[in-house]
């Protein structure tokens, strides 16, 4: 995740421009076809998974249009209809109710690792923190459902009863699976991930700025203030779109949590499903016709979605770094 | 001109020591609150899964009905380090070429190959099964614990892309300098001299794709499916341990199955955390070159 830190080290650049008539010898022309041709055939292979993925769930987009489907409401494979609304919607509320959650206390760590702590506790504290990201999904799957979703549900009921009477967003049904169960596990899976990616950032805004405002009298929440926050914003941002980008992608915690209703639901606390945990669900049971193409089509829908959220967090990324690079 | 200094000696006010502090209370809750879940899934899974662990629990293999008591996970176990381990052989040779690929290739080629591996990273592991399945798995026309590793092994491969190639950009300017000066070809310097250097960082990255690899369940519900035998048949069905994990939650109704996933869980955190930290361990106890670039 670290990749692209340094820009292309010009240490390496260098030298190369002036060697650049050189004639190359037989073994680094070897070198780099192999390079060439294993890095071009890893990727072609991929790129024609991708593809036989696409025509795969062709029929789908072409039975129910491409616009059709994505906003079908109705996903009944026993009537051969199916809609990935539910779904979509279903994944774009957990990814937001995760990053509600997560965003403001993964900056904080990342606050608490890079400016408060002295790097000798920051940096085992930072591990700590990555660790959660060496949790494997289906573990967390497996305490959400038997220990997280029963001690959620008095709260999802009280808030329900109380605020959920006049917001009804926030309403019953409080089963316990649901949106925000789903949501809140995935918080804790993008807590290291958008952790992480804010700490590098706070810690690449530049030391000059820092040190002025501190010899200027400021407190550390000054230099947080003024130096962190606005120069790291760009990256504050990539941090919450590449977040986001794992959001959507959770699949076995999430099937285990959000309660597995092919329906939008009209609350927070309903069940629903998501773009992922249905296709992770479904895909072995599969026999209708068009079922396992329209979950595919699912996965493709979701692929599009993963690409552009991710894409956009990596340019903005590669943006921040480069601006930060020159004001160092 | 001695007053002006003065003021800016002055102790701050009391308002804004306040709001240093209060950011300073924040962060260190903010930073207990992401302990309390590490913590609580530890601590739940040692109390449940501790007492199911025993040499039984390795050595038998499940009984086909997952309400049924007794037998063990050493399929699973055995069929998790089988799918691992063959990706590994798949994606460590490829990632490490592609690493020099990017690290000797620039310009628009060389950054589109970057960005690609990096989406390539941020992939939903599921959406890699469903490739896995379309390409190899209806070719095939049945599941089989290659089709399993190949989706494991493009989960693995960009961790060790990337991290290989953090490696060779972290390699102290001395090194780099000494190679050129020695007028060594490009492929002398990988072999005898970058690769053997960063050696201990890329077998980091490895360590980390394979504790990544190991914890997937996602896309093996497509390409590996799962069984309830002991295999070494790569070219059928292969039981994985998240895969037995999730079967058996789902039938956590039954006692026999709650207490065999919690014994599995146990089991694949302990191997996850054991690849993790000894990657970890390796790559903080021999940096290249030590303060190298950083």
């Amino acid at each position: 995740m670290t990749a692209g830190k340094l820009s292309p080290s010009a240490i390496q650049d260098a030298p190369r421009r002036s060697m650049v008539r050189r004639r190359l010898r037989e073994g680094d022309l070897l070198l780099r076809l192999v390079a060439l041709v294993v890095t071009a055939g890893a990727l072609a292979v991929i790129a024609l998974m991708m593809f036989d993925s696409v025509r795969t769930a062709w029929p789908v987009f072409q039975n129910f249009g491409i616009i059709g489907f994505l906003t079908g409401q109705e996903w009944a494979p026993a009537f051969t209809v199916y809609g990935a609304w539910p779904f979509l919607y279903g994944t774009v509320l957990t990814g937001a109710i995760a990053l509600i959650i997560a965003v403001p206390i993964s900056v904080l760590i990342a606050l608490m690792v890079t400016e408060i702590l002295p790097p000798r506790i920051g940096q085992p504290v930072a591990i700590v923190v990555d660790l959660l990201a060496a949790v494997p999904s289906v573990v967390w799957g497996l305490w959400g459902l038997l220990v997280l979703v029963p001690v959620i549900r008095p709260f999802e009921r009280d808030v329900a009863h109380s605020l959920g009477q006049v917001i009804p967003f926030l309403g019953p049904p409080t089963p316990g699976p649901s949106y925000f169960a789903a949501g809140l596990i995935i918080a804790m899976m993008i807590i290291p991930i958008v952790a992480a990616v804010t700490r590098e950032v706070f810690a690449s805004t530049p030391r000059l700025q820092r040190e002025a405002v501190l010899a200027l009298g400021g407190t550390r929440w000054d230099v947080v203030r003024s130096v962190v926050l606005p120069i790291g914003r760009t990256g504050l941002v990539a941090a919450i779109l590449l977040g986001l980008g794992r959001a959507i992608g959770e699949t076995i915690a999430v099937t285990m949590v959000v309660g597995n209703n092919p329906l939008v639901g009209g609350s927070i606390f309903s069940p629903g499903y998501t773009l992922a945990s249905v296709i992770a669900n479904e895909f072995n049971e599969a026999t209708e016709p068009l079922h396992p193409e329209a979950l595919i089509a699912l996965g493709v829908v979701l692929l599009g979605l993963a690409i552009v959220v991710n894409g956009a967090g990596l340019i903005v990324r590669r943006r921040f770094e480069r601006s930060a690079g020159r004001g160092r | 001109m001695a007053v002006e200094y003065l003021a800016l000696l002055k102790p701050t006010s009391r308002a804004r020591r306040f709001q240093a502090n209060l950011i300073v209370f924040l962060a260190a809750v903010a930073t207990l609150l992401a302990f309390v879940p590490l913590a609580a899934v530890a601590g739940y899974l040692v109390s449940q899964g501790a007492g199911v662990i025993n040499l039984d629990f390795f050595t038998q293999d499940p009984p086909g009905d997952l309400s049924a008591t007794g037998g063990g996970i050493r399929n699973a176990i055995a069929g998790t380090f089988e799918m691992a381990g063959l990706a590994t052989v798949i994606a460590a040779p490829i990632g490490i070429l592609i690493a020099i690929f990017n690290a000797e290739v620039g310009g628009r080629i060389g950054a589109a190959v970057r960005f690609f591996i990096d989406v390539l990273a941020a992939l939903p592991s599921i959406v890699v099964g469903i490739f896995v399945y379309t390409l190899v798995v209806v070719a095939q026309g049945h599941f089989s614990g290659f089709a399993g590793s190949l989706a494991l092994a493009i989960i693995m491969l960009p961790v060790i892309v990337i991290s290989t190639e953090e490696m060779f950009r972290l390699l102290p300017r001395p090194i780099r300098e000494g190679t050129r000066a020695l007028g060594l070809t490009r492929w002398r310097t990988y072999l005898s001299v970058f690769i053997p250097t960063a050696l201990s960082g890329i077998f980091t990255g490895l360590l980390l794709a394979i504790s990544r690899a190991v914890g997937e369940t996602a896309p093996l519900i497509f390409t590996s499916l799962g069984n309830n035998f002991f295999s070494t048949d790569m070219s059928e069905p292969m039981q994985a341990l998240p895969l037995l994990i999730y079967r058996n939650a789902l039938n956590s109704a039954y006692p026999a199955a709650r207490d065999r996933a919690m014994g599995a869980a146990l089991t694949l955190v302990a191997i996850v955390l054991l690849f993790n930290l000894l990657g970890r361990w390796l790559v903080a106890s021999r940096r290249p070159g030590g303060r190298a670039g950083r």
